[in-house]
């Protein structure tokens, strides 16, 4: 840059952001505040800085037992697999998907991509019911294969969309030169388009892993059993009417969210190329 | 190593054509270039060979066998591709040995051939770098590289070296010819300039809207152009064309004084190269109106009368000035039908 | 080497299935019992459970559901043999599972219990569940502060007058839920159902309750939520609370109880709903004698103790003595409520009237008006499914539009050269199929699934083929105006607002934040940039319950920071969820809070590739800042942000959890949004499923017709 900017403008710059970032911040610290102090009831006090700190509210929720059985790992347990097995099951359906959709013209291949956008338009939560019969029919009632089944069919039009919009960004001749070099299909989507799309891969699998870390109202509808539930029915559990324990949902809230926030910044630095490619090709 | 027959291959895209009916036949380890200007359908032709493109009709031999309908791994053709197309997450030895890779030869075999390729091409000190990190010239050597490795039956070049700057292109060049004569192996080169095509080619194919203009080697595509076409694409700077009436053993340029002694009657057009145009005697008159100096050689721009050009090349020193007025001698004359452009024997 | 590798996947893929199939493993077990008890009375249960197991040697599971669900949970689980083999419950749902077949007679009766246990279980002459304990509102108070509770209303409303000053409070309770409100109602002498189950909404006793609730709440802050009634009294700043012994425990604080006072008017005693928590066996468990046996153990004397010292529950079984005062209250007030009715009528009364509570409380409506429109409000819910309507024109429309779109198929597949492309691009089809069978086996058939049932009518467990009926209703606005905000009308019309403003929002902040980030003389940016996505970052439902807890009108932060920013000296009391305007505020602030990262990292991307040289040859040119934004950046950002969008507007159209779970629809429904509104169908208008399924038909409709707009407005494929 030739100019440098007035220090009016950086200073009302810094200023707008740290506001911004504040408001950003301010209900997530909230809840750290609630977590850490050991009262369950939701405080009126405005400022972040509370008296007593307690890891009470963590114990508790991370210690609970059924009958010798540790509910919580279990819980934690079936939220990763359910979560790790979405983002795979997502991954594996929409990439080979999203390949054939920005590569080949075949018949259909347009009404094809409109339908896969079009599933996005379902309004999901009204669907409980169908699919708790159709999980039943299967066999697959309670169990994680059915969840993640469930949640891997909506994160999977994102991902083909989104993977489609990389792909198109990779030029074909990286494809006619491997198939010059003998490759088959499979090998070239496999050694030469597969390894270019990593950012775009990362991206997809973690939108397909939020969403099934974070779902909860099919959760709660499709499974029965306290040992298949994810964390999500859990925390949910803990401010139903019933009667709100906010400083065990707050504990579990952070519990919940570390694994995600963790992932969304180890990956952040592939959002803006796997997301935009995807949303400039459309 | 093969020769390669095509004969009338027609290439469509839907109801618009691209190629209409190329017949060549091409030996075993000659250089042919492919010129044309862009848009021609150079591209085209050579993906028809790679098996990129499906034929639409007309067969493809290589080596004599019909390979119209071989997938590109079973025609043993390598291509470079003009943006190169390496893969940039493999290093530069990756890079060079997929094609054996993927054809599951023993380790030890991909090493020994991809270092070969290497040395020959002074690339040994790359080999573990990613192609980001190389230059352009060095990717376009690697991705002759990764050609050369496969030790395939014909070459398939598209437009290699117009990423290059100028005197990258020049070494370049050079090295191509090197590699030729050490491989001898059939060469398709596709390219839009035609120095490119008088230095390297043993043949040359002009290409125009999908049809060939003419197959010779550089020398008789200069002296003996098919038409107006190639004898105004090939040789540079261009040939001028003025049309013309002869009778009688004399022709007179429409619209100037002066006779040329040529045979032929009736309406025809010329072609007058500026390298074959002597300045300061002859039949015809003309104003110079820009002088061009290229330091060994000066480009006088002339004007003979209304819509009548002319370019002529004089050795420098030059002596001659803006505005004036100085006679001319054509050396040698191309003669063309003045409706269809066909040279005029 | 390749062996290897291959072993290895399969070992791989093994583990995968293991884990994904392991908690089916885990229901070995004699027994099923669910329950939604928590803390004390979770142990009480496991307890007395185990005490039951170790005399017979059965193996027991108890399986704690969550409350939200637990309803829904019984009635899809049990008729597919997928439920439990008992389950603890209130018997206010006793008639609908009785007529849906979820229960098996609960035999004889186990000992004596103390009156109406048995009656409120008991239905067409037999008892269906074993009485465990008695459950309702009494009064709590701090026995610091008062001697002597209230007898009659009106020394209740004097003392509480009393009370009452700079910050502290006479009484406080969550009188905007008409389940607090009910003992007021009983005490005039009205009911919310007359024996037919038609609703009486509107009687005199039922405006003079509500009359009397007005001059309660005047003393009180506006709408307490049962989180704020607690936190008043364990601060010490209400004297009184009315509420149930299942809140004794989270007080933390001396309490003593008394009986919900006599009404003045009338001399009649408050008397508040009265649930029987009782165990019930499940038609089609595995063993329904053992279930039985549980049951009867669990209600008699050995169980009722362990559940009255562990759990400190008022049992119903009258030859246990209770251990403290307050659960003798407990058991007093038990005598005199009123039973939780077991007609599913009921129910449809509640919304009304809950409304018509919140409008008085908050003074915008008069008693009289407001209970008019609850007793409207009931009858039109509670008006039966529409009659039967003759299945076979349907069916043959639907054939012949089967065998129209079969036909127009194959009239396509006439074409020699398509049928060519598809034969040599068959290899090609292989790569979408894994995908495109799972969206149709999973979305697309629930779908179908789903759309078809909008041409039944669900009600109380049984279905009736009613065609277009629905449809019909909805879109004719048959049962509410069109300014209702029940009428799909009206509720479409928010929608739209809700996402032209939210995407409006989102794009405005995260393009101007993208502005600002990508500047590069500005610090940290990276930093930056992190925390902004954070939102992003953290679940929705964990932000959208803290939201709705910021905006809570007294406990709620942000109504502190109005009034520091304002310099009140003290916080505003402004009820967000009590009008439209600031509802729809706090949904918006919510979902904008939310959703304006993904802009912001979509914005910064598409900004990457807008070369800097552009917007200065702008500014070469003479044009200012917003010149430079209008004309070049803007018009370059275009095309990357338009799919991103449309995208975002579809989201936020179906965003489920921001309005459930902020304004819950407050005030009145009219904020709600189309999927809201039909999940409100489905689970909690009395399960009407078919009506909920044609909303959910119409609201793909609507999206489908703007995905259309929006393609020929953009003027290219974007969905
Ligand atoms: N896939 C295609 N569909 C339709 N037309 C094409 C296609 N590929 C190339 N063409 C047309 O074929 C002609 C020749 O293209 P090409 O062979 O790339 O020319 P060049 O001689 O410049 O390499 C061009 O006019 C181009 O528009
Ligand atoms: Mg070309």
């Amino acid at each position: 840059m030739a100019r440098s900017p007035s220090t009016l403008r950086v200073v009302l710059t810094h200023l707008a952001l740290v506001v911004i970032t504040l408001l950003a911040l301010y209900p997530v610290l909230w809840v750290v505040r609630m977590a850490l102090s050991p009262s369950q009831q939701f405080s009126s006090d405005p400022t972040l800085l509370s008296g007593r700190l307690t890891l009470q509210n963590f114990v508790d929720v991370i210690w609970t037992f059924d009958g010798g059985y540790w509910l919580f790992g279990a819980q934690l347990f079936n939220s990763l697999v359910v979560a790790t097995a979405t983002a795979g099951v997502g991954l594996v359906l929409a990439t080979s998907a999203g390949y054939a959709l920005s590569r080949w013209a075949f018949p259909g291949r347009d009404a094809g991509m409109s339908a896969f956008l079009v599933t996005q338009m379902f309004p999901g939560v009204v669907m409980a019911i169908p699919l708790y019969i159709l999980l039943d029919t299967l066999g697959l009632l309670d169990s994680l294969l059915g969840l993640a089944l469930v949640y891997a069919t909506t994160a999977v039009p994102f991902s083909v969309w989104t993977l489609k919009g990389y792909f198109d960004t990779i030029p074909v001749a990286l494809e006619e030169a491997a198939l010059l070099d003998g490759a088959s299909r499979w090998t070239t989507f496999t050694k030469v388009i597969l390894p270019l799309a990593r950012p775009a891969l990362a991206v997809t699998g973690l939108f397909s892993f939020m969403t099934a870390w974070n779902e909860y109202i099919l959760a709660a509808t499709l499974l029965g059993d306290p040992r298949a539930y994810t964390l999500p029915v859990v925390l949910q559990s803990y401010v139903d009417d019933y009667g709100a324990s906010w400083g065990h949902f707050a504990a579990g809230a952070i519990l919940v969210s570390i694994p995600v926030v963790a992932l969304f910044f180890a990956l952040q630095r592939y959002f803006v190329e796997g997301l935009t490619s995807g949303a400039v090709k459309g | 190593m093969a020769g390669v027959t095509l004969n009338g291959l027609y290439k469509r895209y839907g109801s618009t054509s691209v190629l209409e009916g190329i017949d060549l036949d091409v030996e075993d380890g000659e250089y042919i270039v492919l010129v044309g200007p862009s848009g021609c359908g150079k591209s085209t032709l050579l993906r028809c060979i790679a098996g990129l493109e499906e034929i639409t009709a007309g067969t493809l031999e290589i080596g004599g066998r019909r390979v119209n309908d071989l997938s590109p791994r079973a025609r043993n053709v390598a291509m470079v591709f003009q943006s190169y197309a390496l893969y940039p997450h493999m290093t530069v030895r990756r890079n060079m040995g997929f094609a054996l890779e993927v054809a599951r030869r023993p380790k030890a075999e991909i090493r020994e051939a991809v270092e070969d390729v290497a040395a020959m091409l002074d690339l040994v000190p790359l080999l573990d770098r990613l192609p980001g990190q190389l230059s352009g010239g060095q990717r376009q050597r690697v991705a002759m590289g990764r050609a050369i490795v496969r030790r395939p039956d014909v070459f398939l070049f598209d437009e290699p070296l117009s990423n290059l700057d100028a005197s990258l292109r020049h070494h370049m060049r050079v090295e191509l010819k090197h590699l030729h004569r050490r491989l001898q192996t059939t060469v398709f080169h596709v390219t839009h300039d035609q120095v490119e095509a008088l230095t390297l080619a043993d043949r040359i194919v002009v290409l125009h809207q999908g049809v060939v203009q003419q197959v010779g080697t550089p020398r008789e595509l200069f002296d003996r152009p098919a038409n107006t076409f190639v004898g105004t694409f090939i040789g540079s700077p261009s040939m001028a064309l003025l049309p013309a009436v002869g009778a009688g053993g004399t022709v007179r340029i429409d619209g100037l004084e002066g006779e040329l002694e040529l045979p032929g009657e009736g309406a025809m057009t010329l072609g007058l190269r500026p390298t074959d145009i002597e300045v300061g005697r002859g039949p015809l008159r003309g104003q110079i109106e820009v002088i061009e100096s290229l330091g060994a050689e000066a480009l006088l721009h002339l004007d003979l009368g209304p819509d009548r050009k002319l370019v002529a090349q004089v050795p420098e020193p030059c002596q001659a000035q803006p505005g004036e007025v100085v006679s001319l001698l054509p050396r040698v004359v191309h003669r063309f039908h003045a409706e269809t452009g066909e040279r005029l024997p | 080497m390749k062996a290897r590798r291959a072993l290895q996947a399969l070992l791989l893929c093994g583990v995968v299935v293991a884990c994904l199939l392991a908690p089916t493993w885990a229901h070995a077990a004699d027994l099923t019992v669910w329950h939604a008890y928590r803390g004390a009375e979770e142990a009480a249960l496991r307890e007395a459970v185990d005490r039951f197991a170790e005399g017979r040697g059965h193996r027991v599971r108890l399986v704690s559901v969550s409350f939200g669900v637990y309803d829904s949970k019984l009635e899809t689980a049990i008729p597919r043999g997928n439920g439990p083999d008992l389950f603890i419950a209130a018997q206010g749902n006793l008639g609908k599972w009785r007529r849906m077949g979820l229960l098996v007679p609960a035999g004889d009766v186990s000992g004596e219990h103390r009156d109406p246990a048995i009656e409120a279980l008991t239905e067409g002459g037999e008892l269906w569940g074993q009485p465990l304990a008695f459950k309702s509102l009494m009064l709590i108070y701090d026995p610091e502060v008062i001697d002597t509770p209230p007898r009659t209303t009106d020394e209740l409303l004097a003392l509480s007058a009393a009370l009452t000053e700079d910050g502290r409070y006479g009484l406080v309770y969550e009188a905007g839920t008409p389940f607090y409100h009910a003992p007021w109602m009983h005490g005039f002498g009205g009911a919310a159902i007359d024996e037919m189950g038609e609703p009486t909404l509107d009687t005199r006793a039922q405006v003079d309750a509500l009359t009397f609730a007005a001059e309660l709440a005047a003393l009180m802050p506006t709408a307490p939520s049962a989180d704020r009634v607690s936190s008043l009294y364990t601060e010490g700043r209400a004297a009184m609370i009315i509420d149930g012994p299942w809140r004794v425990a989270d007080l933390g604080r001396r309490v003593a109880a008394a009986p919900l006072p006599l009404v003045s008017p009338t001399g009649e005693p408050a008397r508040p709903y009265l649930t029987v928590e009782a165990a019930f066996v499940a038609a089609r468990g595995q063993d329904p004698e053992a279930a039985a046996e549980l049951a009867s153990f669990l209600s008699g004397v050995d169980g009722a103790q362990i559940r009255q010292e562990v759990g400190r529950q008022a049992v119903t079984a009258s030859r246990v003595v209770p251990s403290d005062p307050i659960l003798q209250v407990q058991l007093d007030q038990a005598a005199r409520s009123e039973p939780l009715p077991t007609d599913p009528e009921v129910q449809s009364a509640w919304e009304g009237l809950a409304r018509a509570l919140r409008q008085v409380l908050r003074g915008t409506v008069l008693p009289d008006r407001a209970m008019a429109a609850a007793q409207q409000h009931a009858t039109v819910l509670r008006r039966p499914p529409p009659p039967p309507a003759n299945p076979w024109p349907y069916g043959i429309v639907l054939a012949l539009l089967a065998l129209a779109g079969l036909g127009a198929l194959g009239y396509r597949l006439r074409d020699p050269d398509l049928r060519r492309r598809m034969l040599v691009h068959a290899p090609d089809y292989l790569w979408i199929a894994p995908a495109g069978l799972a969206m149709v086996v999973l979305v697309v058939v629930p779908f179908l699934t789903g759309a078809a049932v909008a041409l039944f009518a669900h009600h109380q467990g049984e279905w009736s083929f009613v065609g277009l009926a629905h449809f019909i209703d909805i879109l004719l606005a048959r049962d509410w105006p069109i300014t209702s905000p029940m009428s799909f009308g009206f509720t479409l019309v928010v929608t739209v607002l809700w996402t032209v403003s939210n995407v409006t929002l989102h794009v405005v902040i995260g393009v101007a934040l993208a502005m600002l980030l990508r500047e590069p003389w500005v610090g940290l940016r990276g930093v930056w940039r992190a925390l902004l996505i954070l939102p992003w970052a953290v679940p929705n439902y964990i932000t959208a319950l803290i939201w709705r807890s910021l905006f809570d009108a007294q406990v709620g932060a942000i109504n502190a920071i109005l009034g520091l920013l304002l310099l009140r000296g003290e916080a505003l009391q402004i009820d967000w969820f009590s009008s439209f305007a600031t509802g729809f505020a706090a949904n918006l602030t919510t979902n904008t809070w939310l959703g304006f990262p993904f802009m912001m990292v979509v914005t910064l991307g598409a900004l990457q590739s807008i070369p800097r040289d552009l917007e200065e040859a702008a500014e070469v040119d003479g044009a200012g800042a917003w010149q430079r934004f209008r004309h070049v950046t803007w018009p370059m950002l275009m095309p990357a942000l338009l799919p991103a969008m449309i995208l975002g507007s579809v989201w936020t159209f179906n965003m489920f959890n921001v309005i459930y779970l902020v304004s819950a629809g407050e005030p009145d429904g009219s904020t709600e949004i189309l999927i809201s509104e039909a999940y409100r169908w489905a689970f909690s208008r009395g399960n009407r499923y078919g009506y909920a399924a044609a909303y959910a038909v119409l609201i793909f409709l609507v999206l489908l017709f703007y995905s259309r707009l929006a393609n020929r407005l953009a003027g290219r494929k974007v969905l």
